[in-house]
């Protein structure tokens, strides 16, 4: 049922049929300090589509602070975010960037409905409501019902969905998923992978199984840089073992 | 009881004193000559506690004093012949205002949370110690006060003994009649505005009764204070029998409240994220041919009519108090005549202060954070700079609308004020009203203005930017000194209106050109 409607959902959203674009997001000395606290120093990465990245770290190493700074809400030291794509190499627009927050934000005076309608108003998209509560699982009974009363786990499908509708090319998420019901986890999972060919997708969980289990690198926020983890061939446990003392090297910069 | 009276102190003294270190770092020359060690130093802290506890102190009696003084300075303007009974009958109204409106055990407080919600204090004896420490507080205070009063106003020691002590118990008795309430009717009296605006006027209008040479009698004053004494062991027995405390402090003060900073008011905050039931549907009729922002700016508006429109109606209704009273005032006091007719012609600078004060604008744009805002400048399709402007202008016109019901009051009253005064200049009607107008679209325009251009909040929706709160301290500044301006009618009104066409002008200029980059969540 979810794969059919998966596919629906990406003619109407992505045009599937067209060729697939490569994405690339450079990163360029970004650093970001919070008075004398030095939080992200120099980092230099690059994020492709066609790949999601878990963005894992220890409490407090800078995750929210990476995905800000990359997302225009706090002011950074230094740095330059560029994207790379078939039209050639731009500064990066908080256009072509969707975020989904740790703690849900939906307008909670709206219904679902009317957010949903109102949001695809202006994006001119075409209203289809009950196609896309289908999709994220959001009952008819529940659908006009206002967004403040909805559970912490409804508000996220709802931000989750608006997000992705408006297809923008690189996709921050911040610790999502951990809220949903185990049912539409696996399918969020399953939508996330579909559309990775043409997006830049950044996971941050501190959920390491399900890093590792929907992630195709694991990047690590540590010592205030973005540090890439080679699986190689490394079997699961190993590979865990890896990431776990890679987080454990502090090193007193 | 002891022990808690001594932990909630020192919560509130830790609290007090981390917050003044932490607004103190936000400071821009502290900011580097202060790190995070203060938090830990022993020393600084001492000296830090001491001018902390010293700077209660001084609020405490700063503010009782004003109150007595503020009685002194109402009855000397109601009945100067008969001050001491004036001063004893507003006195006595006033406590039975308070015997009403002034509930420490359900007002909402960040120390309950912190105390009761965080740290899981025993909630009975922490009423209990607040109770007891508050009406001792209390006792000591208008004491004091009554001591310094009573070098400007006669009032029999006999008589103060009394009103100190119907204070005291009046208090008690207060607290339970609240509790009862509420336990009853599962809501804090005071949020229904019907019922507190009611009490509150019918007093008010009381204590004006000076004004026809009528007094409260002191054996009607000792009467009251029998039956307060009377009643005052069971209130007091009623408090201490309830078991519940706990759950009624949970549910009154929660965290959203808690993180409130900038709230003089603790309930209005909590109102203030809030859809009211009422306004949940709304009629089709409105939402007629309505789409994309349109539609959006109006369900926000429709959703949020009583948080938006309430307090504009408060002032409203309060706004036509006053200028009835002031009415009342000038038809049988040659000298309030005078007075009147005097103000009207080189004192419009007043109207500046006042408008101040009455414009809703800083309530309105922190609803339009805490309900719209917050969560919708997550989405970037919402700060695209186009949308901004958009509705930018939109709210510009909701906010006007907002302010004009209080602005049409005064300008109604105004003219009442100047027809009674027997001015015949139509020009003065005619120039005072379109001040008015403009004021209150200057100060819409000026509160928009900064809420985009400084955006002061955070994602905990606690006001963060020092600039907004400089900015709203110049303003005051300003307007402070505009009052002070004499100048007549006619060039004040036109200059004034000059102003505010210029301040509007560039002020959306920099709207539109700073905007995009300015607004969004800190």
């Amino acid at each position: 049922m979810i794969d059919l409607s998966l596919f629906l959902f990406e003619k109407i959203c992505y045009n599937t049929g067209k060729e697939v674009i490569n994405l690339k997001l450079e990163i360029i000395n970004l650093s970001k300090s919070f008075s004398e606290k030095e939080v992200l120093k120099d980092i230099d990465f690059t994020f492709e589509s066609g790949k999601i990245y878990g963005l894992i770290g220890r409490n407090g190493a800078g995750k929210t602070t990476f995905f800000n700074s990359l997302n225009e809400d706090i002011d950074i030291d230094s740095g330059f975010f560029y994207l790379e794509d078939s039209y050639g190499r731009n500064r990066l627009d908080i256009k072509d960037i969707g975020y989904v927050t740790s703690v849900a934000s939906v307008p909670e005076f709206l219904t679902a409905r009317e957010f949903l309608t109102f949001f695809l108003e202006i994006n001119k998209k075409e209203i289809r409501c009950d196609y896309y509560f289908d999709l994220v699982k959001i009952a008819k009974e529940d659908q006009d019902k206002l967004l403040k009363d909805y559970s912490h786990g409804m508000k996220e499908k709802m931000q989750i969905l608006i997000n992705i509708i408006s297809n923008p090319k690189v996709l921050l998420l911040d610790e999502p998923l951990t809220s949903l019901d185990i049912v539409v986890q696996e399918d969020m999972k399953k939508l996330l992978k579909g559309l990775k060919k043409d997006h830049i997708i950044i996971f941050s969980t501190h959920i390491l199984e399900l890093a590792m289990d929907l992630c195709d690198e694991i990047v690590i926020l540590n010592n205030k840089k973005l540090e890439k983890v080679e699986k190689a061939n490394l079997n699961t446990k190993k590979y865990k073992d890896k990431i776990i003392s890679a987080l454990k090297d502090v090193k007193n910069a | 009881m002891l022990n808690s009276l001594r932990m909630s102190l020192k919560i509130d003294y830790a609290y007090s004193l981390n917050s003044f270190i932490y607004n103190l770092r936000r400071l821009p020359i502290f900011k580097d000559l202060i790190t995070d060690d203060l938090y830990k130093s022993k020393n600084l802290k001492k000296v830090v506690a001491f001018l902390s506890t010293g700077w209660a102190f001084f609020k405490a009696i700063f503010f009782n004093l004003l109150y007595f003084f503020s009685i002194y300075f109402l009855a000397s303007l109601i009945n100067k012949s008969h001050l001491s009974l004036t001063f004893i009958h507003i006195y006595f109204i006033f406590t039975i205002i308070g015997f009403f409106i002034n509930n420490r055990l359900l007002n909402t407080s960040k120390k309950k949370y912190f105390s009761i919600v965080l740290f899981k204090m025993d909630a009975k004896e922490f009423m209990e110690s607040s109770l007891v420490y508050n009406l001792f507080k209390y006792l000591l205070l208008h004491s004091f006060s009554f001591l310094i009063i009573s070098f400007f106003v006669k009032v029999p020691l006999l008589v103060i003994v009394q009103l100190v002590l119907l204070a005291f118990f009046s208090r008690i008795t207060g607290e339970a009649l609240n509790i009862l309430f509420y336990k009853r009717y599962s809501y804090v009296w005071l949020n229904n505005y019907y019922l507190y605006f009611s009490i509150l006027i019918s007093l008010l209008i009381l204590s004006f009764l000076p004004l026809k040479n009528i007094f409260i009698s002191s054996n009607l004053i000792f009467i009251v204070l029998l039956i307060f004494i009377i009643i005052s062991p069971f209130s007091f027995r009623y408090l201490v029998r309830v078991k519940d405390y706990k759950l009624i402090f949970k549910k009154l003060n929660t965290k959203n409240m808690a993180l409130s900073e900038q709230e003089a008011l603790s309930y209005s905050r909590q109102q203030m994220v809030e859809v009211k039931k009422k306004d949940i549907n709304i009629s089709s009729k409105r939402l007629k041919n309505k789409k994309g922002y349109d539609l959006f700016n109006t369900i926000f508006f429709e959703r949020h009519r009583e948080i938006l429109l309430r307090s504009a109606k408060k002032f409203s209704l309060f706004l036509a108090i006053i200028y009835i009273v002031l009415g009342f005032l000038v038809l049988n006091d040659a000298n309030i005549f005078r007075g009147v007719n005097a103000f009207f012609s080189s004192n419009l600078g007043w109207f500046v202060l006042i408008m101040y004060f009455i414009n809703r604008g800083a309530i309105v744009t922190q609803a339009m954070f805490f309900n719209c805002d917050h969560a919708m400048l997550r989405y970037n399709f919402y700060r695209e700079p186009k949308v901004l402007l958009g509705l930018f202008k939109k709210r510009l016109k909701l906010l006007i609308k907002v302010n004009l019901l209080p602005a049409t009051v005064m300008v109604l009253g105004n003219s009442l004020l100047l027809y009674l005064t027997l001015n015949k200049e139509v020009y003065a009607y005619l120039v005072i009203a379109f001040y008015i107008i403009t004021l209150s679209i200057f100060f819409s325009v000026h509160y928009l203005v900064i809420y985009y251009l400084l955006q002061p909040y955070n994602s905990e929706m606690q006001l963060k930017k020092v600039s907004y709160s400089l900015v709203s301290i110049l303003t005051y500044g300003v307007c402070y000194y505009v009052s002070t301006v004499r100048l007549n009618y006619l060039s004040f009104g036109i200059l004034f209106i000059i102003f505010t066409l210029l301040y509007s002008a560039i002020s959306l200029y920099l709207v539109y050109k700073f905007s995009p980059r300015t607004f969004k969540i800190n």
